[in-house]
């Protein structure tokens, strides 16, 4: 479409401002966790004039950088392990059976992606308890995967459509059992749209913030979000801490960000398109 | 074929199982517990409780201002982000597209704050309203900028418009932007050619190529507003005083740190439940029919 130059200037003073804006509090948060607290009030907008990373070395201690960095890793890797692995048989085989049977259970994971996490937090809280999952990494992660199957079966049901039933049959006159035509067949076959869940669900897992903070009650086992968190209110007022704390929470995403980009973005756009 | 179909329905089983047994034990049953404990009041401690109908419905609507008021504040927050966030994200789509040179660029940054976790987002901010904002509008004289961004409730709810779009605009400009790689340049040229204007184009040829893309946004727009928590939570607390305490918090705070009582917050769960249900059904209905227009 071509747009006369002054539609075109619009255009790119727009997004400019627009791309100020996004960056802007991300550039605070970095320039002000490099001073001190007497230059931080003289003047927040401006550059620091030598790097305080003493800050840093603060918030890595007080939010247990390292720890809680490894317990949300822990989550997100047993979480998206198990979400990929359940869902895929799931969504594979629901895909592939016709029948009422089939059709019931499916519809019954598909109607459970309406219910809203604040609906079954304080059940699913008395749930965790009784099964004595809350208060680990591995319960929390295991929760996830009962939150999180839904949305992937359904992603899964809707791309198995496109595997032809022949390369299924061909496996079978080649000897192969049910379980083993999935696993070296189709869920190799499966790998773009697995690749867009585990997306999906890393973002979610990583960034949550409600359900680690009522399931962990031990601040060893804290996710990353959940300890910066409480930083956050025992350290009220001492923003080159706070701030350091956040910039050190942002960047891991930031920079897998930086490399993944493409398929993030591709994720989400068929995630949305296929949901 | 009776073994022929026992032995289908096994293979079906075996499937299936393993997700079926951690949703079942993790949302279906809670669900379902969820809805059954709305009608009693059980404090979530004592073993025995009782029974009462429709008492905690009743109650959360006809006797909890605080509820109530929490409702309505959830209300016109959904309101304000299911307009504003779709029109920005619409917008920079659509500007971005046009843009072939830079448009990697302007994407990557505009998507850059969904990254950041919500909460730390809310966090972020509180920085830039409770100390950047009022020093700069010291130092500058732009009487906008000295405000209390998150002490005056009028103001607040505009602080939480802010954030939201800030860390939710990019997620919808994504959708919005695969969508409009989706229309035919082919179709737009031919608009140009009958002489369209680059606006008629967009209303006329664009818009109903992208109406699929408009529901989907839509539908995830008003999902997330009703279940907004994270950036009240780290923004103004729900405060001052519960001016700004959101839907979610409410029922939050009835459970797990006032009351205790499990039964009633559950009541006020399912009706949020039953709210939102209500407006995506009403919202895909809507939007669907236009679809089929276009």
């Amino acid at each position: 479409m071509r747009l006369r130059k002054s539609a075109s200037l619009f255009i790119t003073l727009f997004l400019t401002i627009g791309a100020v804006i996004s960056f802007f509090p991300i550039y605070l948060a970095i320039i002000n966790s490099l001073k001190t607290q007497g230059e931080m009030f003289a003047s927040f907008t401006a550059l620091p004039t030598k790097l305080h990373f003493e800050n840093y070395a603060h918030a890595f201690e007080q939010i247990n950088l390292l720890g809680s960095t490894i317990n949300s890793v822990i989550v997100s890797v047993i979480g998206i392990g198990g979400i990929i692995f359940c869902a895929a048989l799931a969504g594979y085989k629901l895909s592939r059976t016709s029948g009422r049977l089939s059709a019931a259970i499916f519809s019954l994971f598909i109607a459970s992606m309406l219910v809203p996490f604040h609906s079954i937090m304080i059940p699913l809280t008395r749930m965790a308890k009784n099964l004595h999952v809350s208060g680990s990494t591995y319960g929390l992660a295991l929760i996830y995967i009962g939150l999180g199957v839904n949305m992937a079966i359904f992603l899964y049901h809707g791309f198995v459509k496109s595997i032809p039933r022949e390369l299924e049959e061909a496996a079978r006159i080649d000897g192969c059992g049910e379980f083993q035509t999935f696993f070296r067949i189709i869920f190799p076959l499966l790998l773009p749209i697995t690749v867009t869940i585990a997306i999906l669900d890393f973002l979610w897992i990583w960034n949550d913030f409600l359900l680690p903070l009522l399931m962990l009650t031990d601040s060893t086992k804290y996710t990353l979000i959940l300890s910066t968190n409480t930083l956050f209110g025992e350290y009220n007022k001492e923003w080159s801490l706070i701030l350091a704390a956040l910039v050190l929470t942002a960047l891991p995403v930031i920079i897998i960000y930086g490399f993944f980009q493409k398929f993030i973005m591709q994720g989400i756009a068929e995630g949305a398109i296929k949901g | 074929m009776p073994v022929n179909r026992y032995k289908h329905v096994v293979s079906l089983l075996a499937f299936v199982a393993p997700a079926f047994i951690i949703y079942s034990l993790f949302l279906l049953i809670p669900t379902i517990g969820g809805m059954y404990y709305s009608f009693t009041d059980w404090n979530g401690l004592n073993r025995d409780y009782s029974f009462i109908g429709l008492g905690n419905f009743v109650e959360a609507l006809r006797e909890d201002p605080d509820f109530v008021n929490s409702l309505l504040f959830t209300l016109k927050y959904v309101l304000f982000m299911i307009v504003l966030q779709n029109v920005f994200a619409l917008v920079l789509a659509v500007f971005i597209e046009t843009k072939t040179r830079t448009k990697g660029f302007f994407r990557t940054i505009f998507f850059m704050p969904n990254m950041i976790s919500t909460i730390i987002s809310a966090f972020m901010w509180t920085f830039v309203f409770s100390q950047v904002l009022p020093q700069l509008a010291e130092k500058t004289a732009i009487s906008v900028l000295d405000q209390l961004w998150i002490g005056d409730p009028k103001v607040s709810f505009y602080s939480i418009i802010i954030v939201s779009l800030w860390n939710g605009v990019g997620y919808m400009m994504i959708i919005y932007l695969a969508a409009l790689q989706g229309v035919p340049q082919s179709l737009k040229e031919a608009a140009v050619i009958d002489g369209a204007s680059p606006f008629q184009t967009f209303r006329k040829v664009t818009l109903p190529m992208i109406t699929h893309a408009v529901t989907i946004c839509f539908f995830l727009t008003l999902n997330g507003a009703f279940k907004v928590f994270e950036v009240v939570y780290g923004l103004t607390g729900g405060g001052p005083g519960r001016s700004t305490q959101v839907i979610t918090m409410n029922i939050y705070e009835e459970a797990f740190s006032n009351n205790f009582r499990y039964g009633y917050a559950s009541a006020k769960s399912v009706i949020l439940f039953i709210i939102i249900l209500l407006f995506t059904f009403i919202q895909i209905g809507v939007m669907k029919r236009k679809e089929v227009e276009a």
